[in-house]
């Protein structure tokens, strides 16, 4: 742990390679007024399940801890901060939970670092209690900046491909896994889902009119309207982070090449060139560059090149197959996946080809990795529990768990910007 | 030449002269006249013979086709896609050919079944198929995307290159999201790398 002198004390550095959890002690919150006590109970879980899959913390809740401490509700005395060190807590979050007299919900809590003795933040959130998983995340948001000096991605959501029947149908779930549901409804061939810049819309490849064509639908499962059909392929759409184009596969002329389009699918522009099978685009977050696979060399390896298609050059060299780039949003690193030893796992590599780290291995096949929006965590599918599931880790492989309870069959995850 | 035959060979005849219009004198004469033109009623005896082989041929093979438009009618099964749009049909007639893992080219044993494949095609001008190019599960959605495209061009080149016109032709890649065999093994696997031929018109 790092203490700049005149700053904010950072807690953890969780860009590092290895780092020990905050173990952050949870007293039971406090119901005030006539507040339901399973408002109170269902933020409490929520807290508690954020910070578990946040990755940096050890969340010791209050049922872990000795009496009389256990029983204790909402906001400790300052003065006796010390009595809660027992269980070997550094950290110390309470709150309460309220509604006043318009029946909104109101969320107070407080963070303190026990070990310095001290008072850290005090915020608290107000909403109609429909909005009680959001403030919940929100306050998970805060403890993850406050320790760690960048925002968490509580409040993100993830979308994936998921089967249904003979097909497969775009579905969304928050990043803890909850309020799952399925966005799509046609019964067709629906595949790699990618959110727009305000996490509104969904982009997505189906094959509803006997062809893999675009389309677009809004995140609420509104308004489905078909994007673009050019001949042959549509597929993999990658939105540019500026919004105003999308880069994806066309096969408009007998194979699969990287072209752009804009935004309303018009204006189509071939990037790739030679004889190679080119797929998987991937932005980099500037939007000067594009990370793509080709099979130019003989086997599908990892490109880069500039967003114009000029300068193209190969990124990996090791393994015989290697695919489904995805560019860190904090534009250093890039994501994908690679043959190993027969299965398929998911490495990182610098930008600048140094630093090869595998994150997955003896664990199924794993493929299709995708950054959360600070570049902290990687999402990506992997069939080690038996059928496709997603999962989430921490950016340096650790901490790796299934998004969801549901049994199976989810593929092509695409993570939200952090919504409001 | 028996009873029958001959019987055939006259109602034969009388179609032809029906069909010609031509007034060709019949075979059966007065003793007398026939006798006379013995040797003319003999050459043209046996063109009218030769004429009738002909058009027994002819009738014949109008009914060996008919016969085999109804087995290739018979053969078409309607496929039931309910989220893919169009009402198209799948014959047994018209076989599946496999990839190697990684490939697209076509190998030989393939390319004979894509001949005889473009034969059924040539007999029957008015249909239209989609060729679909398949991969087994293994390697990354989004690749395998692009080698199925690679697959379903390869074969429909391939049906153009023996006579089939691209207009009657389109292809479509499922990359391994519709596999014919749900197993994780080599023996599912290679079902799955294939071309299939759907008709999307009759």
């Amino acid at each position: 742990m790092v203490i700049p002198p005149a700053e904010a004390r950072v807690y953890l550095d969780i860009n590092a390679p290895t780092f020990v959890q905050i173990p952050i002690v949870l007293p039971k919150w406090n119901t005030v007024n006539k507040t339901p006590p399973t408002h109170t109970a269902k933020v409490y879980d929520i807290l508690t399940n954020d910070l578990t899959l946040a990755g940096f913390f050890k969340v010791i809740d209050h049922s872990r801890l000795p009496s009389p401490l256990k029983e204790r509700e909402g906001i400790p005395n300052p003065a006796s901060l010390r009595e809660w060190t027992s269980n070997g807590g550094e950290i110390l979050l309470a709150g309460e939970a309220l509604l006043n007299s318009n029946s909104n919900l109101i969320l107070k809590f407080h963070l303190f670092d026990l070990v310095e003795q001290k008072h850290l933040v005090g915020k608290q959130y107000e909403g109609p209690s429909q909005l009680l998983r959001k403030m919940a995340h929100r306050i998970a948001d805060e403890v993850v900046l406050q320790l760690t000096g960048e925002k968490g991605v509580h409040n993100t959501k993830i979308a994936f491909a998921s089967v249904q029947g003979g097909g497969k149908e775009i579905s969304i779930s928050d990043f803890d896994g909850a309020e799952m549901k399925q966005i799509t409804q046609n019964q067709s061939l629906n595949l790699s889902p990618a959110w727009s810049l305000d996490g509104k819309t969904i982009v997505f490849t189906s094959y509803l009119r006997r062809n893999p064509d675009l389309y677009l639908i809004d995140a609420d499962g509104h308004n489905f309207r078909r994007l673009t059909s050019y001949p042959g392929l549509n597929a993999a759409p990658a939105w540019s982070p500026d919004g105003r184009k999308m880069a994806l596969m066309m096969g408009m002329e007998g194979k699969s090449d990287i072209y752009l389009i804009d935004a309303n699918g018009n204006n189509p522009k071939k990037l790739t060139t030679g004889h190679g099978n080119e797929a998987s685009p991937t932005w980099s977050p500037d939007g000067r560059q594009i990370a793509f696979v080709s099979d130019r060399s003989g086997s599908p390896q990892v490109y880069i090149m500039g967003a114009d298609g000029s300068n193209v050059r190969r990124l990996t060299y090791e393994g015989s197959y290697n695919s489904k780039p995805s560019w860190s949003p904090k534009g250093d690193r890039i994501a994908f996946c690679g043959r190993v030893e027969g299965r398929y796992d998911i490495l990182t590599i610098g930008v600048d080809g140094s630093g090869l780290q595998r994150l997955t291995s003896n664990s199924g096949s794993n493929e299709s990795p995708c950054w959360s929006p600070e570049g902290r965590y990687i999402a990506f599918s992997s069939n080690r529990l038996g059928g496709s599931k997603i999962f989430i880790m921490n950016a340096n492989g650790f901490n790796q768990r299934p998004l969801t309870s549901a049994k199976g069959g989810e593929s092509s995850p695409a993570w939200s910007r952090q919504l409001e | 030449m028996g009873n029958k035959g001959l019987v055939v060979l006259v109602l034969i005849l009388c179609v032809g002269l029906l069909l010609t219009g031509c007034p060709k004198k019949t075979v059966v004469k007065e003793e007398p006249s026939m006798k006379k033109a013995e040797e003319p009623v003999t050459e043209r005896e046996k063109a009218a013979k030769l004429e009738a082989e002909k058009e027994l041929a002819r009738i014949r093979e109008e009914e060996a086709k008919k016969a085999k438009e109804k087995e290739f009618e018979k053969s078409l099964v309607a496929k039931k896609e309910p989220g893919i749009a169009g009402e198209v049909f799948e014959s047994r007639l018209l076989k599946d050919i496999r990839f190697d893992f990684d490939k697209y080219d076509i190998r030989p044993g393939d390319a004979e079944i894509l001949k005889e494949n473009a034969a059924l095609l040539m007999q029957y001008p008015k249909v239209k198929i989609q060729v679909e190019g398949h991969c087994d599960e293994r390697g990354t959605n989004e690749y395998n995307l692009a080698l199925g495209e690679r697959r379903a061009n390869a074969a429909k080149r391939y049906l153009i290159s023996v006579g089939i016109t691209a207009d009657r032709i389109s292809a479509i890649s499922y990359g391994e999201e519709k596999p014919q065999d749900a197993g994780h093994n080599e023996e599912a696997w290679s079902k799955n790398r294939r071309g299939h031929f759907v008709i999307l018109s009759k």
